[in-house]
């Protein structure tokens, strides 16, 4: 408990950190934000009114004070150009990112974890060479062709699942396949070169000695022991599924936090950039946080202290 | 045998008694590619926002698919013989639809919020005709002077000077009207609109239903949802699958659908116009010749047969077709590279100019014609670089007119010749107004201000086309096309038709089923 409290002390700088550069990023980027809110055609006098009401023409350092206080006080703000407070705004992506994450990390470690696995009880096997397709594929093919192709199959083709948008289960699977594809592969390569790796190791040797049967073998002495590396896969991958996916997120119409960035970025609504990247960073952080606290729970021989 | 072809018979004629029911119980569904900024008719700044505003609420006039001006929640209303003095007399026994009837007061108070400086919503400038109305804005007046309410259903508005379209004006979104006092607008919207606001999950769709007591008469279908699919191909995909019931034909796709899908298909000439503002204040842009020569150096008719899959007219001037004062048989810059070397050689350029064209990724097609333009231009000795960037630093170099070229697609707020001169040409207009040319003629000036001021239809819609020649001839763009768009509805559909500007279909007479 005290190495959480630790770890969580220390993520302050950090965010902190954040915090700064991205303001600074956005302030020296090109792009007025005025000019999203009042679209084409604007009269001079009433952008340069908006301007003095958002504070836009304060002193820099005024304008992140004054930000900084906001945050402090759990306020993140009101989106430039919606008027929505950002809080509420990430209150209502979050939970569908989380969603489409989750459903994304149990397909990869499930289809991920095994094919690796198997493909390590006999390398070279058929098994094994299916594994390295499908992992070339994951690895190799760009995210939105992948997509647009599983649309193209399973929704317009054989109408078994609808082509996008969110709602029941059915919805979910043809993003979660497309998101997790590549932690599918990368998954299924270390899994089996971990394997490789333990099966020849002198443990397993004793454990095979013994007697124990070879499903034994494989799955408690040999899986268990090349969690590590999958584990820290699979807990980089979960970070970035849970700070929203821009292009899965687009191509099925998932209202996640992806696309609400992309938003706020292509409209230069700072409050709502500023905030979503200040809550990925925290959510990333709690991430890697609790990949950690599994490493010791997966390997005794590391300790924190 | 028999017996089975029998049952299969009776089961055929089951799933399409069954696909009927359901086709005719269906809801319509429409698209947006982005979500709204709000649904609060003060902010509504873009095409997504009006839209869905256009729904849920009416204006005093408004305009048909057609882009004809009608009468709304003003049923009628006089002018004054010189055009500065309306009376608008409202709609007797319309209620919002949570049953507060509509009042003149109201009206003003809807007017007041989006000039009221709190409001924040960026796009005050339709009211801006009425006298004390920009004062009210900047917080320099307490009240609108020229805003007063006639009897107890009439409005009388007294402009700043005579404005002939002031009525269109007020059909644009923003002058849409809200009961007091507006709980929530943006969120939770009552107006007096032919759909009611049910539910919005940002991203992702909003839901509306008829509005049985609506003025013009209840919508035939129940409802109406609105899904926000941000990737083109994606829609495809939907619409294909008979879960969208109109989508625009995605470009990619118009020779296929022309091909198999004919009858889906509604073409009209829109109301937008494509071009590359020249800034005829930098370096050899300012010479006529040189940007004559440019006109001369692209084959447009090529270009639009290509890139944009034929999808527009070939521009002549900035009024488009469908407009009165447009004028489709003025001779237009001929492909000639011969002819474009030789204004550039009079011009003192033999040796060929460089220039950069901005051009943004969000817009594909353009993107490609920036691509097509660059190196038609390099053929008569015109270097252009291409300068990519996100539409909001391409905008904020445009309107700072520290871009040489940028191509622009310009879509039409009112329906109206003015709308195609008076942001885009006057000097007024320069950069965020709409003059990304910073063209500036004290004649065009004062004939664009003359136009505004005719109250005499021919004679404005005489005065238009005689801007548009002058303009044309000075050529502060690079002319490209009016775009033509091409939709697709279900074949299921009926009582829906493309409307020219964004606000002119309102989905009341749309319904799914049996023509």
């Amino acid at each position: 408990m005290r190495l959480v409290g630790r770890r969580l002390l220390m993520t302050l700088p950090t965010l902190f950190g954040v915090l700064v550069v991205a303001f600074l990023l956005l302030n020296v980027a090109p792009g007025d934000p005025v000019a999203a809110m009042v679209g084409e055609r604007a009269d001079s006098a009433t952008i340069a009114r908006l301007r003095a009401e958002l504070h836009l023409d304060d002193p820099l350092p005024a304008q992140f004070g004054h930000y900084l206080w906001g945050v402090l006080h759990g306020d993140f703000g009101r989106s430039y150009i919606t008027q929505r407070p950002i809080t509420r705004d990430l209150e209502e992506r979050f939970p569908k990112t989380v969603q489409l994450a989750l459903a994304a990390m149990l397909l990869a470690a499930l289809c991920g974890i095994t094919l690796g696995a198997v493909s390590a009880v006999q390398p070279g096997g058929a098994v094994d060479r299916l594994a390295m397709l499908v992992s070339y594929v994951g690895v190799s093919f760009p995210v939105y062709w992948v997509g647009l192709l599983l649309i193209l199959v399973f929704a317009l083709g054989l109408h078994w699942l609808p082509p996008s948008g969110s709602g029941g289960l059915a919805y979910l699977v043809l993003p979660a396949l497309t998101l997790g594809m590549r932690s599918i592969a990368f998954l299924s390569r270390i899994t089996r070169a971990a394997m490789l790796d333990v099966l020849s190791s002198d443990f397993v040797r004793t454990a095979r000695a013994k007697g124990l049967s070879e499903a034994a073998v494989v799955l408690r002495h040999g899986l268990r022991n090349a969690l590590i590396p999958v584990i820290t896969v699979l807990g980089l991958d979960t970070g970035s599924y849970l700070t929203g996916s821009i292009l899965t997120e687009t191509i099925f119409g998932w209202p996640g936090l992806g696309r609400y960035v992309l938003t706020a970025i292509e409209k230069r609504d700072l409050p709502a950039i500023q905030g979503s990247i200040l809550f990925m960073s925290i959510v990333f952080v709690l991430v890697n946080l609790v990949t950690d606290l599994l490493y010791a729970k997966a390997d005794p021989r590391i300790a924190y202290d | 045998m028999r017996a089975r072809c029998i049952l299969l018979h009776t089961a055929l004629v089951a799933a399409v008694a069954c696909s009927r029911a359901a086709a005719g119980r269906a809801g319509l569904v429409y698209y947006e590619s982005y979500d709204p900024r709000s649904l609060d008719p003060a902010l509504s700044t873009d095409v997504p926002t009006g839209e869905m505003v256009t729904l849920a609420y009416d204006r005093l006039t408004q305009f048909d698919p057609d882009g004809r001006l009608e009468p709304a929640l003003a049923d009628r209303w006089t002018a004054s013989r010189d055009g500065r003095r309306y009376v608008f007399h409202l709609r007797a026994g319309v209620k919002f639809h949570n049953g507060t009837p509509l009042t003149p007061a109201a009206v003003r108070v809807s007017f007041l919020r989006v000039l009221a400086p709190g409001t924040k919503g960026g796009r005050p400038w339709p009211l801006y005709p009425i006298a004390g109305a920009e004062a009210y804005a900047t917080g320099r007046a307490g009240d609108v002077t020229g805003m007063t309410l006639v009897g107890d259903s009439g409005l009388a508005f007294t402009l700043t000077e005579p404005l002939a379209i002031f009525p269109k004006f007020l059909a644009m979104p923003v002058a849409s009207v809200v009961p007091p006092p507006p709980a929530d607008p943006a969120e939770r919207p009552i107006g007096t609109g032919p759909w009611r606001f049910v539910a919005w999950q940002h991203d992702d769709a909003l839901t509306f239903a008829r509005n049985p007591d609506y003025w013009g008469g209840a919508p035939l279908t129940d409802t109406l949802i609105v899904r926000i699919i941000p990737e083109p191909l994606t829609r495809a995909a939907e619409f294909e699958a008979g879960r969208l019931s109109v989508i625009e034909v995605p470009f990619g796709e118009t020779a296929r659908w022309r091909a198999q899908h004919p009858h889906w298909l509604v073409e009209k000439p829109a109301l937008r116009a494509v071009y590359v503002a020249l800034n005829n204040r930098r370096g050899p842009l300012s010479d006529v010749r040189v940007r004559r020569a440019i006109n001369q150096a692209v084959n447009v008719p090529e270009i639009l047969a290509t890139v944009y899959g034929g999808r527009g007219i070939r521009a002549r001037g900035a009024i488009p077709p469908a407009l009165a004062g447009s004028d489709t048989t003025r001779p237009a810059y001929d492909y000639d590279p011969a002819a474009a070397r030789r204004l550039l050689a009079q011009a003192g350029y033999a040796t060929g100019i460089d220039l950069q064209l901005w051009r943004t990724a969000a817009n594909v097609e353009l993107s490609r014609a920036a691509q097509a333009i660059q190196s038609q231009l390099a053929g008569v000795g015109v270097r252009v670089e291409l300068v990519e960037r996100d539409a909001s630093s391409q905008r904020e170099a445009a309107r700072k007119g520290q871009a040489d070229m940028v191509i622009l697609d310009w879509w039409a707020d009112y329906p109206d010749a003015d709308n195609f001169l008076y942001p885009l040409f006057n000097s007024g207009s320069f950069g965020p107004g709409g003059n990304y040319a910073f063209y500036a003629d004290a004649v065009t000036d004062s004939l664009i201000l003359a136009a505004r001021r005719t109250v005499d239809e021919a004679a404005r819609t005489a005065l238009y086309r005689r801007i548009d020649d002058r303009v044309y001839a000075a050529a502060p763009w690079l002319y490209l096309w009016f775009p033509k768009d091409l939709w697709a509805h279900r074949p299921e559909l009926s009582g829906w038709d493309l409307p020219v500007i964004f606000n002119g279909q309102r989905w009341t007479h749309a319904r799914l089923g049996d023509r």
